[in-house]
């Protein structure tokens, strides 16, 4: 299995840079942030191995993620869609992550068809899993690429919220973005985030980290 | 568009939902507020003029007054909306 790091400004240029060495088209490979700050992003991309066994199946010990595998590609053979489920590698929570063409409808408005069927696969496969623990479903990475996206709008946010000493807010988000606007920023000293508004238009708002009082 | 405001309704329950099972760490969501939202679409007539809308919605406030995981009455409320789509 290759990998590349890649370096530029923001996740989708680092990735890009990777793209470039690896000779790879984003669909077929695995992203990992190593590092992220104002100036530069550090990522590694490593090829995914289609023709590899999946690792669950030389792993008996994540035999949940092989059930959870098994039982959403034949939910989706009952439902006429025709996409391959592979266990993402490495993943820690177990993610499934779905391929094939035209799979836009799977998606669905604003990813809630996606999010539907995540939460039908954690209802189906629940009683394997310990409590609290969650099946994470993905189509086409459009789960991480959002996330990629939202971590981008949130350090550009930070930025201006720097330069300018005002808060800004986002656009509404699902939870898992707001999730990833948090943890992306919950390390920088100089902004804070939060959220208001109700669902589903809730929003993210970040701002200067005001000083503890004395 | 019928059914639009239902729809709305059950979005944002959904929506509820999901920033409980997602863990979305910036709202503590409770089942009341959750129940609160589901009440809140059993209140619109628009869910009794499609079949299984009231039915689906009703099973998903039994599922959180019994505790049941954020999944399964989300996978629940999802059946409402499509089913209020496909009415």
């Amino acid at each position: 299995m290759s990998s590349a790091e890649g370096r530029g400004r923001t996740v989708d240029e680092a990735v890009d840079a990777a793209l470039i060495e690896l000779k790879e088209s984003r669909r077929n490979v695995d992203v990992k942030v190593i590092s992220e700050t104002p100036e530069e992003t550090l990522v590694e991309v490593t090829v995914i191995d289609h023709t590899a066994v999946p690792a669950i199946d030389s792993a008996p010990a994540n035999g949940k993620a092989e059930v959870a595998r098994g039982l959403v590609e034949g939910l989706l053979k009952h439902m006429g869609v025709r996409a391959q489920v592979t266990v993402r590698t490495g993943s820690e929570p177990i993610t499934l992550d779905i391929s094939g063409r035209d799979l836009g409808a799977l998606i669905g408005w604003r990813g809630e068809t996606l999010r539907a069927l995540q939460s039908v696969t954690n209802v189906m496969v629940g009683r394997h899993l310990a409590e609290g623990e969650r099946i994470i479903v993905d189509v086409e990475r459009y789960r991480q690429r959002r996330e990629h996206t939202v971590r981008e709008i949130a350090l550009r946010a930070a930025r201006q919220v720097k330069m300018t000493g005002d808060a800004i807010t986002l656009d509404a988000m699902q939870p898992f973005e707001r999730r990833a606007i948090h943890l992306a920023l919950e390390g920088d000293p100089d902004v804070t985030s939060g959220s208001i508004g109700e669902e589903p238009e809730r929003r993210v708002v970040v701002g200067p980290r005001k000083p503890a009082a004395e | 568009m019928p059914g639009r405001a239902a729809a709305g309704r059950i979005r944002k329950a959904i929506a509820l939902v999901n920033s409980v099972a997602d863990g979305a760490g910036d709202e503590d969501v409770t089942p009341t507020e959750i129940a609160e939202a589901i009440r809140d679409c059993l209140e619109l007539s628009e869910v009794d003029q499609v079949a299984n809308v009231r039915r689906y919605l009703g099973e998903a406030l039994d599922a959180v007054s019994d505790g049941m995981p954020a999944d399964f009455v989300a996978m629940t409320l999802y059946a409402a909306l499509g089913a209020l789509s496909d009415g």
